[in-house]
């Protein structure tokens, strides 16, 4: 739209309005949740001080955030993936835990493997999974019709299920943690072998004179930033992505280019699928060591908000998932210290989202009187 | 295996689908995708419970309606006067409700996923049909709710087919525009169709809380408003169909709340009712007919 006047004065001010309004975004969403803060007695202010000291106030707290953070930036690329190409993938929530599930499996089963082939292989397992689950839903939206938010949904229920009847049936870790009375307390699969777990990032960090604490950040990060570049090398730098692109803004002008938009879409959405897949792997891999029925959940729906407020970018993507990881951190904070409830943090997120996309409609309008008041005066 | 009793607990499930089908039914004839009903029956289910603590079941259960009509007006003001893309409000609007009903949880009852009990509405049992034995676990002691149901399906088949306000609210969703020069106020529409899903959305969160449960219980909802949705598609945008539809997944649940068997380990008959949508909707959708301009927002004086 500015791309038609791209040297006035105007449309450079457009385009930075652009930039920074997600910041706006964000802005405007804690205002509006101060609301929540104040009906229950709080001060605001001193609320998301609360949260912005004890989130930053530490080096471990920083890294808390990032290893927040990790799962996001997958889930995030997932998301903004299947949103390039016009689809609305909600079933990242149930492609993470088929993942995890995979992972998990190949790495308590499969043994005697060194670990450059086993870890690999777990972690193609889990990308392998969610693929899996993302293949029903585009398979019966492009044959059937079938609209992929009921069915992903649907879906995400059933992995869900899925999961707790393995991890509590014959996935169980039968060896240990018995309770009073012969009660296993301990509903999860056997311990993953050291193989196939993820490095942590202390060491290498301490090198380099950052003095992250153990067992925070795994290399999980730098895989989740390499997949962010990758999601950028993809959309602009291979022929896909070019037809990624072009079906997403017009899968009809698509096809009249000679792209076969379902083809494209297929593709798409698996790899959104497989993305989606290493989203919990972080977890898994780099900190718990096996999976049981309370593993973290709700990184798919988060990832929603990270591609929208990351406009479906690689740098925007990573820089949302931390703002998220910062606000997840300081919802935290702010129910130790404050006595506010940290599920504040999901007020905000629903408020994000709402905000985000509230503001493009804003700046198209705004671009749009712009266009006009030009075109009535060229001169300007 | 079909009993009555798995009959009366087939219809006590059936009623919030049916609910928030036919509210969803108002919603998208006036053009707007509703994706945000599981959200708006979450913050019904709380908020009834909670209305229902102080204010007893009536109240609470108008509380409900009013909590879930709140919600709405959030879908329906960012995507009529902001015109953002429906699917992702609504997602937005779940993401809300979840983070509201606990934050309120926590604040008012100092737990986050449960509130405290409530009594639920005085029951009826219907005279002398009560009498008969295969109908008198359907029949008796049923929460006035499962009539107001029932009784909501034909109501809006008049509302829809025979009344002015339905007529209107159609034109909005097959073709706003032609709408707009009749002099129809085409945002006006929309809001109300939005807002009537919402607080239908809410009596049957409501509903699941106060009448079904006896309190507000975190994940009680189980995906039901997006079931519900799917049974609205399966019923064609209709109140008759979405009501038959809403019986069948209703059925599909009380199977899975009820069915124990040995051989089938329980995780798998509760994925009945998510699998039996899927099936459903996969055999369905090429036939649907939706509203032709649903999804598409509509921008006020402009013929592009």
């Amino acid at each position: 739209m500015n791309a038609q006047l791209p040297r006035s004065k105007a449309a450079k001010r457009l385009a930075l309005l652009e930039k920074f309004s997600p910041v706006l975004a964000v802005l405007v969403a804690m205002a509006v949740a101060s609301i929540a803060l104040i009906i229950i007695g709080k001060n605001p202010l001193v609320v998301y001080g609360t949260m912005f000291y004890f989130a930053f106030g530490r080096m471990d707290s920083i890294a808390n955030i990032l290893y927040k953070a990790t799962p996001l930036i997958f889930a995030g690329i997932a998301c903004a993936v299947g949103f390039r190409v016009g689809l609305f993938n909600i079933g990242v929530e149930g492609q993470y835990l088929i993942g995890v599930l995979c992972a998990a499996s190949v790495g308590f089963a499969v043994k005697g493997l060194p670990v450059y082939i086993h870890l690999p292989l777990a972690i193609l397992a889990g990308a392998a999974g969610g693929a899996l689950w993302a293949l029903v839903p585009i398979w019966l939206k492009l044959k059937r019709g079938v609209h992929e938010v009921i069915t992903t949904i649907m879906l995400n229920h059933t992995a869900f299920l899925f999961v707790q009847y393995l991890v509590a049936g014959p996935l169980m870790d039968k060896t240990g943690g018995m309770g009073p009375g012969g009660v296993d307390l301990r509903v999860r699969t056997p311990a993953l072998l050291p193989t196939a777990r993820m490095p942590d990032l202390h060491g290498a960090l301490g090198k380099i004179g950052i003095d992250f604490p153990a067992g925070s950040v795994n290399w999980f990060l730098i895989l989740a930033l390499l997949a962010a570049v990758g999601l950028w090398y993809l959309l602009w730098k291979t022929p896909f992505g070019l037809e990624l692109r072009a079906v997403g803004h017009n899968p009809k002008a698509a096809e009249t280019a000679g792209i076969r938009s379902n083809t494209v879409i297929f593709r798409t959405f698996l790899l959104s699928g497989a993305v989606a897949g290493l989203a919990g792997l972080s977890d898994l891999l780099g900190y718990f060591g096996y999976l049981d029925i309370d593993f973290p959940r709700n990184f798919g729906f988060t990832g929603i908000a990270v591609a929208l407020v990351g406009r479906n970018s690689a740098v925007g993507i990573v820089l949302a998932s931390v703002l998220f990881g910062f606000l997840s951190r300081g919802g935290m904070g702010i129910q130790i210290i404050e006595r506010v409830p940290m599920e504040t943090y999901y007020i905000l997120q629903g408020l994000i989202i709402l905000c985000i996309v509230m503001a493009s409609e804003v700046i198209r309008r705004y671009a749009r009187a712009q266009q006009k008041k030009e075109e009535a005066s060229p001169n300007a | 295996m079909l009993s009555p009793e798995l009959l009366a607990s087939a219809i006590r499930m059936s009623v919030p689908i049916i609910i928030t089908a036919v509210g969803a039914i108002y919603s998208e004839r006036s053009g707007i995708v509703n994706i945000g009903l599981e959200g708006m029956m979450i913050v019904g289910a709380f908020a009834g419970a909670a209305g229902g603590v102080f204010l007893g079941p009536f109240g609470g259960i108008l509380v409900g309606m009013l909590a879930g009509a709140f919600m709405a007006l959030i879908h329906a003001y960012a995507s009529i006067q902001f015109k953002v893309d429906q699917i992702v409000s609504g997602t937005a609007i779940n993401i809300l409700a979840y983070g509201v009903v606990r934050f309120s949880a926590v604040s008012i009852f100092r737990a986050a996923t449960t509130t405290p009990h409530v009594d639920h509405l005085p029951a009826i049992t219907v005279p002398l049909l009560a009498g008969i034995p295969w109908l008198k676990p359907v029949l008796t002691h049923v929460s006035p709710l499962v009539f107001v149901a029932f009784l909501l399906v034909p109501l809006t088949a008049w509302i829809m087919n025979r009344t002015v306000f339905g007529l209107r609210l159609r034109s909005v969703g097959e073709y706003p525009l032609a709408a707009e020069t009749l002099g129809v106020n085409v945002y006006l529409m929309k809001y109300a169709g939005v807002i009537i899903s919402g607080a239908l959305a809410g009596l049957s969160g409501a509903y699941l809380s106060v009448e079904h449960t006896g309190m507000y219980v975190e994940g009680m909802t189980q995906g039901l408003g997006f079931i519900a949705l799917a049974a609205m598609i399966f019923g064609n945008w209709k109140p008759g169909g979405a009501m038959l539809a809403g019986l069948l997944f209703g059925f599909a649940q009380a199977l899975s709340f009820r069915a124990v068997s040995e051989a089938i380990p329980y995780q798998f008959i509760k994925m009945i009712p998510y699998l039996l949508t899927i099936v459903v909707l996969a055999g369905w959708s090429r036939r649907s007919r939706p509203p032709a301009a649903v999804g598409v927002p509509y921008e006020r004086g402009e013929s592009t």
